[in-house]
């Protein structure tokens, strides 16, 4: 079995952040702006992408919308996988006792009733 | 069925950025003939009008500066030499003209015909003349990134030619979606390099499918334990960042990114799969380029299958219409696995699409529907059932191998 050698970058001058980003990372930048418009509002950032201009700036937005969109996953799995709590039979009642009895009135016939803005109010 | 194929349970694709087959394995020619690398009469012309020939001359960094244009107006312009007339004959000589008209500079616009010497590349080049090496392998397109990495993940790009998101409203679904859905149900992963890189595949996949995802320590976490999906595609980093671990460089290769960084990423993906046994006996590794980043190529892209889609004038940039009945510019491609004879050649035309195709036909035997350019593409590992041609198929040894190298990483 042969072991072949390779060889390691010379990482002071293969390392550069500072390096205009090229047209791959614009598009990757674009695309995850694109994605960011669709995530909720407490998961965007508020970077500025048309002031990105280098590799370090654009890894990190590229790192943070990422994580935002991993994060808003996780947080409506989470939501669905939360039990649905059941009402209390008695709070069932009252909101049935509410109902307006049927053909009476001018509310009959199934129409819904308007809400006069004074919910939970006895008038 | 042959041995290889009986024990193949995973296929790994390896994805790099940016670089032509002349530009990485056409020193190659010289150890073997049968690879169709760089020949001695090969040129191209500069804005002069002189004759510029390959020389490998080829730096790891620092030399294709600006990125060389690839965009599909200076494809355009690289393969047909500047002819736009309706009977135009492609012939790979605007290269070198291409790459003037980003800088105005003759001297500068010729280190576009420059290639690595074998040396240079000893993992790339070892892996091409240890396994199987596609003589045949482009670009799906003669376009961009984006478009053309679509092709790996669905088998068309949905009629797009340039670098936009592109927003599945098609019925072709990606290959992923076929495996994880399918019954019996498989298991599909796409590894980027950490969320720092992330994906290029966001508009579709990471936005609405975040667990397709693992990064790329999960992918060496998974060959340790054994735990590697029937279908795993690997992208490289993108960008040069700081980490947890220190300084990451970019190491997907594209100019002007370091390429012996990306040599390494390629190498510790071979160790991952070969230091688990029973991962290396039942594995095969594709490591292909997405595209060839406006860097010479001698070999002329073939016309292929339509798509059932069309980018219009406007979007091609040229003044012409596309009907994707062409494939992009040659690509580095090899496959890797034990069961492979060493030195294999393989002349037979492939493109991206080939992926999806081949992971489809091997996992699931057949899926509808799927693009024009898909099914019409050819497959790199044989469907899994009785009847295997034996000459198409090239995990074709009765033992495996004991004798496959090991890098040093």
């Amino acid at each position: 079995m042969t072991l072949i050698h390779v060889p390691r970058p010379d990482m002071r001058s293969a390392m550069d952040p500072g390096r205009p980003v090229n047209a791959l990372l614009k598009a990757q930048v674009q695309h995850l702006h694109e994605a960011e418009k669709n995530l909720p509002f407490r998961h965007r950032t508020d970077i500025y992408i048309n002031a990105i201009k280098t590799e370090g700036e654009a890894a990190e937005y590229i790192r943070r919308v990422t994580e935002a969109i991993h994060e808003a996953h996780a947080a409506a799995a989470k939501k669905r996988a939360r039990p649905v709590i059941k009402r209390k039979r008695g709070i069932a009642i009252a909101a049935a006792a509410d109902k307006r009895p049927v053909g009476k009135g001018p509310g009959a016939g199934g129409q819904k009733k308007k809400s006069t803005g004074n919910r939970g109010r006895k008038t | 069925m042959p041995a290889g194929l009986d024990n193949l349970r995973h296929i790994v694709v390896l994805m790099m950025e940016n670089r032509s087959f002349d530009h990485m394995l056409g020193s190659l020619t010289a150890v073997n003939p049968q690879i169709d690398g760089i020949a001695a009469q090969l040129s191209n012309p500069d804005t002069n009008g002189n004759p510029v020939q390959p020389q490998p001359l080829a730096q790891f960094q620092g030399q294709l500066d600006p990125d060389p244009d690839h965009h599909f107006p200076a494809v355009d312009l690289q393969i047909f030499g500047g002819d736009t007339s309706p009977n135009r004959v492609a012939n790979m000589q605007g290269f070198v003209k291409s790459y003037f008209n980003q800088q105005r500079d003759v001297g500068h616009s010729q280190k576009i015909m420059y290639y690595f010497a074998q040396n240079q590349l000893p993992v790339l080049t070892t892996l091409a003349l240890e396994f199987a090496v596609f003589n045949r392998w482009f670009a799906s397109i003669p376009g961009p990134t984006i478009c053309n990495r679509a092709f790996a993940h669905y088998g068309t790009s949905f009629g797009r030619v340039d670098m936009n998101p592109i927003y599945i409203n098609e019925p072709f679904k990606s290959i992923y979606d076929r495996l994880i859905n399918a019954t019996p149900k498989h298991t599909a992963k796409l590894y980027y390099y950490d969320t720092t890189s992330s994906t290029m595949e966001v508009a579709n996949l990471l936005q609405n499918q975040p667990e397709l995802f693992g990064t790329y320590p999960q992918f060496l976490n998974d060959c340790g334990t054994g735990n590697l999906p029937d279908y795993s595609f690997i992208e490289p980093n993108f960008n040069d960042h700081d980490s947890d671990s220190g300084e990451e460089v970019a190491n997907d290769q594209h100019p002007d990114h370091n390429v012996q960084a990306g040599e390494l990423f390629i190498a510790s993906v071979y160790n991952a799969i070969k230091q688990n046994s029973n991962l290396w006996k039942s594995t095969a590794l594709l490591v292909v380029y997405d595209e060839h980043g406006g860097i010479y190529d001698h070999v002329i892209p073939p016309a292929c299958t339509p798509d059932q889609f069309t980018a219009s004038a406007n979007d091609t940039g040229t003044g012409m219409q596309f009907a994707f009945d062409r494939l992009g510019v040659r690509v580095p491609a090899i496959l890797v696995s034990p069961w492979i004879p060493r030195g294999t050649v393989v002349n037979r035309t492939f493109d991206h699409a080939s992926i999806p195709a081949t992971i489809t036909k091997f996992f699931l035997g057949d899926f509808s529907p799927r693009s024009p350019r898909e099914t019409g593409a050819d497959v790199f590992i044989e469907p899994n059932g009785p009847a295997v041609d034996p000459a198409r198929n090239l995990l074709s040894l009765a033992n495996m191998r004991n004798d496959c190298p090991d890098f040093d990483v």
